[in-house]
């Protein structure tokens, strides 16, 4: 029973370390319509910020705070300067994006050395129930996941700026002539997208510490979540990512880990022959 | 910054100016540092290095070509060898086997090296050995520690074996640990050969080993994993996870009180640069076993003279570390200079011949020397233990270990 509640524990919190991760990739290709490539390299930028804020003397929570922000202003500037010339060509985009993250990860590569490098959490140790050690960190996560998808569902479905983001989706045309400024939309809408991005990432990296390639280790296991999840909603993204973040922990408990990491690759791909809308069809939140 | 400038002369420019040409000449990624006297009468004689400067074990290859810069420079300070100055070629191989072979067939082709040192990981060996020793008709030093069985002619090892690394330590272990053994691994070659040998040792030494699993090269979560050693009460966790997994699975089973409940962290790939992956508290008591540590400057001072000299030409991140292959490299190339210096030419059989049993009296770690007819290295060994932070020699091995290959 003890270990039966630990597994699930464990599998909870890394569902929702891949929930924290796709949400802001799940939100730019859904409400934009592209791929962002670089995303994983705002992750690990959101990661660096933590690591360059705790050198510098400051607490980790700090860090922590600063990285949202920062990232996202980045991300809007680099939306105003490189990414909007993509939009009419997704394709393109994807290699564009690829290339912005290439850069960032390469540089970041060079500032850190190439090394590994840990990062303290703001809450460490673990709450023992009984037998069972739960890592308190983790806990945290867990719950900051719950509170930013439930902030950014009520941001996109509630708010006035929600209803513009997914009137500039659905009908461009039709937003601009409403009144609405698709292109501001679009920049803020990016820099949403990437703020959570550096939140996850400062997050997560006292979990795995801090490396070049952090980011791109989830970017793959983004992109299959967005795929069966659905592009085009809130809640696709979201559903896909708890399913393979769920997934590739739990397979590891009962087949070989070397197997279970294909296995979930293999399922995703059978789904998406059978389900090529993916599990939430359809525009809107 | 000013007293930097105010050096700066007519002649330094040109000198700069020449390197930076060659750089441009040779491409990226090579560089040739000539003697300071390479006006003397006699032909250098070329080292070449072929290390990852750049891509994941950057920082590794970093770390080996400023060892080869200092060793070519002391010895180019000291008079060359046999009377002729030493010219370093360095060619990237960028962690990518592809790029290597390219880059390696420029030492070979090109530059027409006598002798090439280099390569970290096992694949990159295999991928640039052909092309240096068959094709190619050049001696090749391999520096790192590795999972042994290269009994290729003309190839010579200079860093730990399996049985160098274990056969010490396992025994060390059992007796500081207990007799249950996880071997959590990475799935390539390394690990799986080295887990071969370690449970041979272990199982001799009266040892159990509960678990043997492998993991993808970036597996990063490992909760299955951690319970799996928890709940089999095991006592020893004999680890080949490399990184980015290593971090994460250390901190998991820290966290799940593997250490508070008396387990033993071991990792013999594990030195100076990988400590800084976790906070101290999570690998508090982990146990390596290698060639060297910093750990060792005050009991041995020529290692404390190598680690100075090394600190002093290269500040900053890049550190002079067994786990690098750093200690290997400067071995290679001192046994190699005693090699040349016996045979009294460059000549590859000549060097060949000597370097079968060469030796140093001094090196990172103590002496070391060729085994003659394995290509290996004996050398001393060391088991040390993370105690806040830094390493504390705890064992040392009673003579020169034998790498027991070929």
């Amino acid at each position: 029973m003890d270990n039966l509640f630990g597994a699930l524990f464990e599998i909870v919190s890394f569902g929702s370390i891949v929930v924290l991760v796709v949400l802001g990739l799940g939100i730019i290709a859904s409400m934009m319509g592209i791929f962002n490539f670089a995303q994983g390299e705002f992750v690990l930028l959101g990661a660096y910020i933590t690591y360059v804020v705790h050198n510098a003397g400051a607490p980790v929570w700090i860090g922590m705070a600063v990285a949202p922000f920062a990232v996202g202003a980045l991300g809007f500037v680099l939306e105003r300067l490189v990414v909007r010339r993509f939009y009419a060509a997704p394709i393109v985009a994807m290699l564009g994006t690829y290339a912005l993250g290439l850069i960032i990860r390469e540089i970041v590569r060079g500032l850190i050395g190439g090394l590994y490098i840990s990062v303290p959490e703001p809450v460490g140790g673990s709450v023992n129930l009984g037998a069972m050690h739960f890592s308190s960190w983790r806990l945290v996560i867990i719950l900051i996941t719950g509170l930013v998808m439930v902030a950014s569902y009520l941001l996109l479905s509630r708010t006035a700026f929600g209803l513009r983001i997914r009137a500039s989706l659905e009908n461009p045309s039709l937003a601009r002539a409403s009144g609405i400024s698709t292109n501001a939309i679009y920049g803020a809408t990016f820099a949403f997208g990437a703020a959570l991005a550096g939140l996850a990432g400062a997050l997560i990296v006292p979990v795995f510490s801090l490396f070049a390639d952090l980011g791109l280790r989830f970017l793959i296991q983004g992109f299959v979540a967005v795929m069966v999840g659905g592009v085009g909603s809130f809640a696709g993204p979201v559903a896909g990512a708890a399913v393979i973040g769920t997934l590739s922990a739990a397979l590891p408990w009962v087949i070989p880990p070397v197997i279970a990491d294909v296995l979930v690759f293999v399922l995703a791909i059978v789904f998406i022959k059978f389900r090529p809308q993916g599990l939430v069809s359809g525009k809107g939140v | 910054m000013s007293s930097e400038f105010s050096q700066q002369s007519r002649r330094r420019f040109l000198s700069n100016f020449a390197f930076a040409s060659t750089a441009l000449a040779t491409g990226v990624g090579s560089w040739v540092i000539r003697p300071e006297w390479a006006n003397a009468a006699a032909d250098p004689i070329k080292v070449g290095i072929a290390t990852d400067l750049t891509g994941p074990i950057g920082y590794a290859g970093n770390a080996d070509a400023n060892v080869a810069k200092m060793v070519v420079k002391e010895i180019n300070d000291a008079g060359g060898l046999l009377g002729r100055p030493l010219e370093l070629f360095i060619e990237d191989t960028a962690s990518n086997e592809s790029v290597a072979v390219g880059n390696v067939r420029k030492l070979i082709q090109r530059d027409k090296v006598d002798l090439v040192l280099g390569g970290i990981t096992s694949s990159m060996r295999n991928a640039i050995k052909d092309v240096i020793v068959a094709r190619g008709k050049t001696l090749y030093i391999y520096p790192q520690l590795y999972e042994g069985k290269e009994c290729t002619p003309y190839l010579f090892c200079t860093g730990p074996t399996p049985a160098q690394q274990c056969d010490e330590f396992i025994p060390w272990l059992i007796k500081n640990g207990g007799k249950k053994f996880a071997l959590p691994s990475a799935n390539y070659v390394w690990p799986h050969t080295l887990n071969v040998y370690a449970r041979k040792v272990i199982e001799a030494n009266g040892g159990e080993v509960v678990f043997e699993e492998y993991y993808p090269l970036d597996q990063i979560d490992f909760s299955a994993t951690v319970n799996r050693i928890i709940s089999n009460k095991v006592d020893v966790v004999f680890n080949t996870v490399i990184p980015p997994g290593v971090g994460p699975f250390f901190k998991q089973l820290y966290e799940a009180g593997f250490l508070k409940n008396g387990g033993r962290l071991a990792c013999v790939y594990y030195d100076e640069n990988t400590l800084s992956i976790n906070q101290p508290a999570e690998i508090e008591g982990l146990a390596s076993c290698l060639d060297y540590f910093k750990a060792l400057a005050p009991e041995d001072p020529v290692s404390a003279k190598i680690q100075a000299a090394y600190d002093k030409q290269f500040p900053g991140t890049f550190l002079f570390a067994a786990g690098s292959a750093a200690t290997g490299t400067y071995r290679g190339l001192k046994l190699w200079e005693a090699a040349v210096k016996e045979a009294g030419k460059v000549d590859r059989d000549a060097v060949a011949a000597a370097l079968d049993h060469a030796k140093i009296a001094e090196g990172p770690g103590g002496p070391a020397e060729m085994v003659p007819g394995e290509r290996h290295c004996k050398m001393k060994m060391y088991t040390a233990v993370a105690k806040g932070g830094n390493y504390e020699i705890v064992a040392r091995s009673a003579g020169l270990v034998e790498p027991k290959e070929c």
